[in-house]
């Protein structure tokens, strides 16, 4: 075994023991539910999983679409690389199909020139602009009852802004709900409420970790309106028996559904699971391009020669 | 259905969305380098990549499933069917991944599934799995046989198997292997019904007393029987052996199929066999001898000096002149030897000849020699030397251009339980007989049907002149090990031994270079041991207790005091040997079940 450098263990040491200290001062799950009640932030509320006749009125309504996307680069560093995006909108009806949308470029071969972190959030909004395309052909073709998307609906809002209006406006109009479903909630809003009343060392805190074994399984905090992300309500959910809860977004327009939604996202979440819709799971699994995909083909669309040209020293390491 | 992954010249994995392989199956391969290839599935796996294997991944949350169901998604739908596809022939190169697969024509695989002339074939049953490849085959093929699947009756729509009996005379010797319940005996009753349609001339030792053709089927839509392709004989009853035509060879082989003779038992016959002998000569001479082995010298000849009858005088001079001639003969052999001997003639062996067997046989009919086990043994080892010896004395003399002997034609020997006819590791007085023609029967179209449940308990020799075999479900690992040792079935197929359904079986044929997955046919004719013994015991209850019924009617009602007498009535009409206990026991049970009634009384019970 190698002989590990002290410094580097004391100092290690140390940033372990003040995280366990600001996890140790966390104050206890009633306590914080008590706070949370007291300040307004939210309700909490048991859901129920659907039975069968309603979910058969939801499919009568039109059934339910999930959408997810996918991005994979290859090749070397920024620049020298091939990105390849896929958003992907499947509706549960089996016979109906399903609609993709892909799209392939390099930083080397667009028109406008950028710097990485541009190229980054290019690919992030382009990504953003998929899946939403994607859910707008799904939604003129199956005209379904409820829209899954993968990820908060703010992200949309913010990277695909004229998409998601289009897109916000027709299922206001036809009354298709739209949720997003979190999986990695980032969001503060609740410790931003509790400022005065949390230990110091436990602020800021994500809302997550705020959370985290707070909620019953099934059990949802349903975040007063108006208190974070603007024309949107929030909830967050124990969907399985993952102490991480998951957030549901849904516009504000139809707040009204934000209960119905939760029942149905904890109906069709395996309670063993990680939290995540199995619909979703399903579409992620699909719309997945793999490591494997992307050498495929690279290989077979642009030759050994070159896929040696890019591939970066870094990957030919032996040790 | 294309290939997918790695491939061999021998072997290729098959892919399928919306088709699930089914073993044994037949599939084109269309390759684009080396033409069209044909492969049969060996494996068959489904898998849905939506529900793994791994337990706590949580997609076996089966509500969630359902509620998916409701939705109108089936996580089922999304399966992948990969079938392990081995090449009949190797190719010369790796089959091409991605090409197309296909389910064949039946033109494109005859030569694989049909062998020989349809006349000449033994209609065995099906070709498992091969209905769409059955559907393209011309109409005279198409449900030719009954099969029999959980309780219905219905026309193949399989390709038919046929066993091409031509090829015996490569091939000779068939060997059907199986436990209990596994379709064994109904499979060696369809061969024994093809043996018979062809007019093949045959012998059959049953020791089951199981093998008649005389009733059809029930429930068959054509009926069919053989009563007069077949003849039954009972050792001892119709058939036996003439003591007079017995070498000494057959006569030791005989007595020592009741039971092993000593070394000193052996020589003994050797000296008190006589050519010419009859069973009467032969066994006095045995009886008289222990007689003066008992006695002793000394006292036969004391009484030879006394006063007696003629006749009486008589005996004591054969009992001296038959201790002077065997004087090196221990009393025990010889009592031995008559012991033997006497079980052989109560048997009524000595009393009847083979001449119907052979007759039956001439006619090209099947000739089934029924016995207990170990008279079978005694009397197959004569029966079968001395036909097979008849043949190959016609056919030796035809070689050598002497057109001398009486004709005898080719024939089939067919036996269940052949393990109890050649051993592996002991005695058996059959078995050298059987060794013989096992190792030379096909020169002179001698063929053997042998069927066991013990392959492994088989003579060795034996089981490897046995071309084809016929191996229905087998779940002793011993039994599957020699199996494997012996035939050219493959691991994966071996593995699926165990769980074969009854009547299904694979079929391993020099012929065919390969093994096919077969279902046996449904017989034409049925056992005569149907009848469950849960069945007979009810059946036979009934009866008995209606006959009681009517014969105590007129004495009824009966009471104690007329019961003695009604006891002995009852037992002159019926026969029947009733107590006054027994028949109140019976009288009981007829109340108990509605059919008689019962008052108590201060005088005792009266039954009306």
């Amino acid at each position: 075994m190698l002989e590990l450098n002290m410094d580097l263990k004391n100092k290690f040491e140390e940033a372990a023991k003040a995280m366990q200290l600001r996890l140790r001062q966390k104050p206890s799950t009633q306590v914080l539910r008590n706070m949370i009640l007291e300040k307004g932030i939210g309700s909490f509320n048991q859901c129920e999983r659907l039975n069968y006749q309603e979910l058969s009125n939801i499919v009568e309504k039109g059934g339910i679409v999930g959408v997810d996307g996918s991005t994979n680069n290859t090749g070397g560093p920024y620049p020298y690389l091939l990105t390849l995006q896929q958003a992907l909108a499947k509706v549960c009806n089996q016979e109906k199909g399903h609609v993709t949308i892909t799209d392939a470029f390099s930083p080397l071969t667009m028109i406008a020139s950028m710097g990485e972190e541009e190229y980054r959030e290019f690919v992030k909004e382009n990504l953003a602009c998929l899946e939403v395309k994607a859910a707008i052909a799904a939604f003129e073709q199956y005209s379904p009852r409820v829209i899954l998307l993968d990820g908060s609906l703010v992200r949309y809002k913010i990277e695909a802004a004229p998409l998601w209006e289009k897109l916000k406006n027709r299922a206001l109009s036809q009354n298709t709900i739209l949720v997003g479903i979190v999986e990695g909630i980032s969001t503060g809003v609740i410790s931003e409420c509790l400022k005065d009343r949390l230990p110091k060392s436990g602020y800021p805190a994500s809302d997550w970790e705020i959370l985290f074994g707070l909620l019953q399984v099934g059990e949802m905090l349903e975040i007063a309106p108006g208190l974070f992300k603007e024309g949107f309500r929030t909830c967050f959910l124990r969907s399985s028996v993952d102490p991480k809860p998951i957030g549901i977004d849904l516009p504000e327009e139809q707040q009204v559904y934000l209960t119905e939604v939760a029942n149905l996202v904890f109906t069709l979440t395996p309670r063993d699971g990680r939290g995540i819709p199995l619909w979703l799971d399903i579409i992620d699994k699909n719309v997945r391009i793999s490591d494997t995909i992307m050498e495929g083909l690279l290989s077979t669309y642009m030759g050994e020669e070159y896929v040696e040209f890019l591939k970066p020293k870094r990957q030919k390491r032996e040790m | 259905m294309q290939v997918v992954g790695l491939t061999t010249p021998q072997e290729v994995y098959v892919a399928s969305k919306d088709r699930k392989f089914r073993i044994n199956e037949l599939l084109v391969l269309e390759d684009p380098y080396q033409g069209n290839l044909i492969g049969e599935v060996v494996e068959s796996n489904s898998y849905n990549r939506f529900i793994p294997l791994s337990i706590g991944s949580g997609i076996h949350d089966a509500d969630v499933i359902e509620s998916l169901k409701h939705l109108g998604y089936s996580i089922s739908e999304d399966e992948i069917n990969i079938a392990k596809v081995k090449l009949l022939t190797e190719a010369n190169f790796p089959v091409v991944t991605g090409c197309p697969v296909r389910l064949p024509t039946f033109d494109e695989v005859r030569g694989y599934l049909l062998k020989g002339k349809r006349e000449d074939g033994f209609l065995l049953g099906e070709i498992k799995n091969t209905e769409e490849t059955a559907a393209t085959m011309e109409d005279e093929l198409k449900g030719l046989c009954e099969m029999y699947s959980r309780g219905k009756i219905y026309k193949t729509r399989n390709v038919p198997f046929f066993l091409d009996l031509r090829s015996f005379q490569q091939y000779p010797h068939i060997g059907v292997f199986g436990g209990s319940g596994s379709g064994k005996s109904f499979g060696l009753r369809v061969i024994m019904e093809e043996v018979m349609k062809h007019r093949f001339p045959a012998l059959m030792l049953d020791p089951h007393y199981e093998m008649e053709f005389s009733e059809s089927q029930d429930n068959t839509m054509e009926k069919k029987d053989f009563k007069d392709d077949f003849r039954k004989f009972q050792i001892g009853e119709h058939i036996g052996v003439e003591f007079l035509h017995l070498s000494r060879g057959d006569l030791l082989a005989l007595l020592s199929a009741v039971s092993p003779l000593t070394e000193a038992m052996a020589s003994a016959i050797a000296e008190l066999h006589l050519r010419g002998d009859t069973y009467l000569s032969f066994s006095n001479r045995l009886e008289l001898l222990i007689e003066a082995l008992e006695m002793g010298r000394p006292r036969v000849e004391q009484a030879l000096r006394q006063d007696m009858e003629p006749m009486e005088k008589e005996k004591y001079k054969k009992l001296r002149q038959l201790l002077e001639e065997y004087q090196n003969i221990p009393l025990p052999s010889v009592q031995g030897i008559a012991w033997r001997l006497r079980r052989l003639h109560n048997s009524g062996l000595f009393s009847r000849d083979i001449k119907l067997v052979k007759e039956a046989m001439m006619q090209g009919k099947l000739a089934v020699v029924q016995g207990p086990i170990w008279l079978l043994q005694v009397f197959s080892t004569y029966l079968l030397s001395n036909v097979y010896r008849q043949r190959r004395d016609y056919k030796d003399g035809e070689l050598k251009g002497e057109a001398s002997g009486e004709y005898f034609p080719p024939f089939i020997i067919a036996t269940d339980e052949a393990h109890n006819f050649a051993p592996k590791g002991r005695d058996a007085a059959t078995k050298d007989i059987i060794t013989e023609i096992a190792q030379e029967g096909r020169k002179y179209g001698v063929f053997l049907v042998l069927a066991t449940q013990r392959p492994t308990l088989l003579d060795e020799t034996v089981t490897a002149q046995l071309n084809t075999k016929v191996i229905f479900r087998t779940v002793r690992a011993s039994d599957i090990a020699t199996i494997t040792e012996e035939t050219d079935i493959k691991t994966e197929e071996a593995r699926r031994l165990p769980y074969l359904p009854s009547g299904d079986a694979f079929m391993s044929s020099p012929l065919f270079g390969r093994t096919v997955a077969i279902r046996v046919r449904f017989p034409h004719t049925r056992s005569p041991h149907t009848q469950n013994p849960l069945d007979e015991i009810q059946i036979h209850r009934e009866t008995t207790e209606d006959k009681l019924l009517e014969s105590i009617k007129p004495h009824l009602p009966i009471y104690a005091a007329n019961f003695a007498r009604a006891v002995e009535e009852i037992n002159r009409d019926t026969g029947e040997n009733y107590q006054v206990r027994t028949l109140k026991a019976a009288l009981d049970t007829l109340v108990e079940k509605g059919k008689l009634k019962k008052q108590t009384s201060p005088l005792g019970d009266i039954f009306l």
